[in-house]
C-alpha cells in the first residue's frame, strides 16, 4: 500500500480532520508507524524477484528491506518509475533478459537487494564479514 | 566574587586539555559545553552491525535533508555518527550565494574529538618561519623550539602511533608502536624509494589509536567505525582521555547544555569577569565568574564568542584569515598481483607522504606545499553490486575481490587572507536568539595552484608503483570540507595585527585565553590538532604561572 494512501486511510479511520497541521516531520513519522504495524507482510512480488535475483535473500529479511527503502528512503519521483517497472513484471520467467538490458528501475531493485543481501545478519556471515576479526593483517590469504 | 579560577568555554580536543591543565595545575575548574553529555555505554555505537541500522548505513536521508543537510558533507558523517553533529536549523549561519563554506559543528561533551580523523603530525620551522619567509600575511610569535617539550607531553599522554623518519620538517614524536602496511603498500613504498629517495618517501599514518595499552586505555582491536565512539577508549577524545583525567582532581566542574551568550568585561579593570549562557534545555540565562577564561570552542565559534561579545578585537583581526586544507586533489591506480592477499580488519589509519614541494627545491607556480595521505586495498562486494547476473553466478559475484587499488589524497596549505572573513550577521539567529556568523571564504590561486599540483605529483608516485587506469579525483574540496577551519584569532608579534600573542593571551584583555584552531597563524599542511593541544597546554601553563604571581 502506498503511504499516502496509509495515512489517509489512518486518518479516515481516527477521524482526524486536520492532517494539514502536522508538520512534514510528524506525517513522515505517523507514515513510519503506520508501516510498521502493517508491512509485517513483504509484498510478494518483490519478495520473488529479490529470490530469484540473489538466492537466499529472503531468508536474509532483504524483501523488508527493499520496502523500507522504496518507501521511507526514495523520493515520490523516485519510487514511481520503480513502482511502474515492478507493475509490468508479470512473468519472472523474462528475468534473464531483463538483467541484460539492466533498466533502471531494475537496476536500482537489483542494487538494493544485493546490499540488502550484504548488510544482512545472514549475508554477512556467509560472505565471512561476520564477526569482525579483532585484528589486522595487510597481507592475509585470500 | 569569582565562582571558580577558571572557565573553559568547549569540551573538545582543546578544551579537554585545558580542563586537565588547568585543574591539575589546581585551579577550579567549569567547563562550559554548549551540547548533551556522552555516555560512552548509552552514546558509542561502534560496534552495532549494519543489519541493525534501519537504513543499513544509508541514514535516514529525509531527517537529514530536514534538519542536517550542510552537517552530512562532513566525511564520517553517517546514519549512526550523525548524532554527533549539530542541527543544522537550531544552528544556522550564511554564507554569499557563490561561496559555499561547510562549518562541520558539533555540540556535546568531546565536540568534535569523537569525530576527528586522529591523524596527527608536528609542525617543524618550516611551518612556523614560513610567513616571514614569504612575507605572508604575520610572523609566528612562536618556533618549533618553544612548541616541541609540549608536543612531547601531549603525545605522551594521548598515545601515538606511528613509525620516526628522522625528517627535519615533520619531527619525529613520542610514537607507540607503528601500525602495520599491507603488501602492496610495501610495494609502493619500495618503489618510491628506488625512484625518488630521499625526497618523497611513504611513511605509515601517525595516528592517535593505540598499538599497546597506554594511560589505562586498551589497544586498539580494528573494529573500523572510530567515528561512532570507541567504548575501548582506544583512540584519544577528551570523553576517552582528558576530561577523565581533569575529573580525578576533583577540581573540575563540567557543565553541558551551556550554550555562551557572551563574555562579561569590565572596562575598568580591563579584565573578563564573567561568561554569561543560556541553558539549552530550559532557555533560562545565567553567568558564572572566574578569574581567567578560555575559548575553546573551535575556531569559528571562538571568534563568534569574541564578536558578539565586543571583546578582545582592537586589531579588527577577529574573524579574519580563516583557513583550512584543500583536498581532493590526488590519484588512484590499479596494481596487479596479491590476487592470493587480502587484508583482514579495518585498519584507523592510512599511509603518509610528508610535504616534499618547496622543501629543499622552490616550486615555480606556488609557495608551501601539501602532504598526502592514502591507502591501498581490494574492493569488496560493493564493487559487485551493479554487475551483470542473476542466481548463484551473481551470489558468487559477491564474494569475489576486486584488484588491488593505490590511492592518494592531497592536504594542501592554505595562505590566510584577511578578506576570508566570519562576521556577526546582521539579522540572522540561532534557536536561542545569538546571532550567526556570515562567512565568506574561498581559495586563493596559490591554494588552487597546491591543488592542481597534487594531481600530477599522485600520478608520478603511482607510475612509479608501477599501477594502470591512474585516475585523478574531483575538483578541490569546499572551504571548510577538510574540518580544519582555523586563523580567526591568530597569535602574532603586533597588537595592531594579531588578536594573541606568543602564549595565546588576548592582547587586548590579559586574562582571556583562546587556544583552539582561532589561534593559527598560518595553516601548515599537517592535520593541526596536535598543534592545537600542544599549544593550549602549553597557554595553561602560562596562565596558572602569570595567575600565582598575580599578573593577571
Amino acid at each position: 500500500m502506498e503511504r499516502r494512501e496509509l495515512i489517509r486511510w489512518l486518518v479516515a479511520s481516527a477521524g482526524v480532520a486536520a492532517l494539514d497541521t502536522l508538520a512534514p516531520d510528524d506525517l513522515i513519522a505517523l507514515g513510519r508507524d503506520v508501516h510498521a504495524r502493517a508491512g509485517a507482510h513483504a509484498d510478494p512480488l518483490i519478495a520473488a524477484l529479490a529470490e530469484r535475483i540473489l538466492p537466499g535473500a529472503a531468508d536474509a529479511g532483504v524483501p523488508a528491506f527493499i520496502e523500507r527503502m522504496l518507501n521511507d528512503w526514495h523520493t515520490p519521483e523516485e519510487r514511481a518509475p520503480i513502482q511502474a517497472g515492478l507493475r509490468e513484471l508479470s512473468d519472472l520467467s523474462r528475468l534473464e533478459s531483463i538483467d541484460q538490458a539492466n533498466p533502471d528501475w531494475y537496476a536500482r531493485l537489483k542494487y538494493l537487494t544485493a546490499y540488502g543481501y550484504c548488510t544482512s545478519e545472514i549475508g554477512m556471515r556467509e560472505l565471512e564479514l561476520w564477526p569482525p576479526p579483532s585484528r589486522y593483517d595487510g597481507c592475509a590469504p585470500v | 566574587m569569582t565562582d571558580f579560577d577558571a572557565i573553559v568555554v568547549g569540551s573538545g580536543m582543546t578544551g579537554g586539555w585545558a580542563a586537565k591543565e588547568l585543574t591539575e595545575l589546581g585551579l577550579r575548574t567549569l567547563v562550559l559545553e554548549a551540547g548533551r553529555p556522552i555516555v560512552p555505554e548509552r552514546d558509542y555505537t561502534e560496534h552495532k552491525p549494519p543489519w541493525e541500522l534501519p537504513f543499513r548505513g544509508m541514514g535516514d536521508r529525509r531527517a537529514i535533508a530536514a534538519r542536517q543537510a550542510m552537517q552530512r558533507n562532513s566525511v564520517s558523517f553517517d546514519e549512526l555518527s550523525h548524532v554527533f553533529w549539530t542541527d543544522d536549523v537550531d544552528n544556522p549561519y550564511s554564507t554569499p550565494a557563490d561561496r559555499p563554506f561547510y562549518w562541520f559543528r558539533a555540540r556535546q561533551v568531546g565536540g568534535k574529538s569523537i569525530i576527528w580523523g586522529r591523524q596527527v603530525y608536528r609542525w617543524s620551522d618550516l611551518d612556523f618561519e614560513a610567513n616571514l619567509r614569504d612575507g605572508v600575511a604575520v610572523d609566528w610569535p612562536i618556533r618549533y623550539a618553544d612548541i616541541a617539550p609540549w608536543y612531547d607531553h601531549v603525545e605522551r599522554f594521548i598515545g601515538v602511533s606511528g613509525q620516526a623518519e628522522g625528517l627535519a620538517h615533520l619531527p619525529d614524536g613520542q610514537f607507540l608502536p607503528p601500525m602495520e602496511m599491507n603488501c602492496v603498500e610495501r610495494h609502493v613504498r619500495e618503489r618510491m624509494q628506488q625512484r625518488f629517495g630521499r625526497e618523497r618517501i611513504l611513511t605509515i599514518g601517525r595516528v592517535a589509536n593505540l598499538t599497546a595499552a597506554h594511560q589505562g586505555r586498551a589497544p586498539c582491536h580494528y573494529c573500523g567505525p572510530c567515528h561512532r565512539g570507541c567504548i575501548t577508549r582506544s583512540y584519544f577524545s577528551s570523553v576517552n582521555a582528558t576530561l577523565p583525567a581533569a575529573r580525578a582532581t576533583g577540581r573540575l566542574t563540567l557543565r553541558p547544555f551551556s550554550i555562551v551568550r557572551a563574555l562579561t568585561y569590565d572596562r575598568r579593570t580591563n579584565r573578563v569577569t564573567g561568561v554569561g549562557i543560556v541553558d539549552a534545555q530550559t532557555g533560562a540565562e545565567r553567568e558564572y565568574g572566574a578569574k581567567v577564561v578560555f575559548l575553546c570552542a573551535s575556531a569559528l565559534e571562538s571568534a563568534r564568542i569574541m564578536l558578539n561579545s565586543g571583546v578582545g578585537n582592537s586589531s579588527d583581526q577577529v574573524g579574519r584569515n580563516i583557513m583550512d586544507h584543500i583536498k581532493w586533489g590526488g590519484g588512484t591506480g590499479e596494481l596487479d598481483g596479491w590476487t592470493d592477499r587480502k587484508v583482514t580488519g579495518e585498519r584507523p589509519n592510512g599511509i603518509y607522504v610528508p610535504r616534499f614541494r618547496n622543501v629543499s627545491t622552490r616550486h615555480p607556480d606556488f609557495i608551501r606545499g601539501y602532504g598526502f595521505q592514502g591507502a591501498a586495498g581490494r574492493e569488496g562486494w560493493r564493487s559487485a553490486l551493479r554487475t551483470p547476473g542473476i542466481g548463484l553466478a551473481f551470489k558468487q559475484r559477491l564474494r569475489e575481490l576486486g584488484p588491488w587499488s593505490m590511492s592518494f589524497w592531497g592536504f594542501g596549505e592554505m595562505l590566510p587572507r584577511a578578506e576570508n572573513r566570519a562576521t556577526i550577521h546582521p539579522t540572522l539567529v540561532d534557536k536561542w536568539g545569538i546571532p550567526s556568523l556570515h562567512i565568506d571564504c574561498r581559495w586563493g590561486e596559490n591554494d588552487l595552484a597546491i591543488h592542481r599540483d597534487m594531481n600530477v605529483t599522485a600520478a608520478e608516485l603511482l607510475e612509479a608503483a608501477g599501477a594502470r587506469n591512474i585516475e585523478a579525483p574531483r575538483g578541490p574540496s569546499t572551504p571548510g570540507g577538510t574540518n580544519h577551519e582555523m586563523g580567526t584569532a591568530r597569535m602574532g608579534r603586533d597588537p595592531k595585527t594579531s588578536v594573541l600573542n606568543g602564549w595565546n593571551q588576548s592582547w587586548d584583555v590579559p586574562n582571556l585565553f583562546v587556544t583552539d584552531g582561532a589561534a593559527m597563524t598560518s595553516s601548515g599542511c599537517q592535520n593541526p590538532s596536535l598543534t592545537y593541544m600542544a599549544l593550549t597546554a602549553r597557554a595553561c601553563h602560562y596562565a596558572v604561572d602569570r595567575l600565582k604571581r598575580s599578573e593577571i
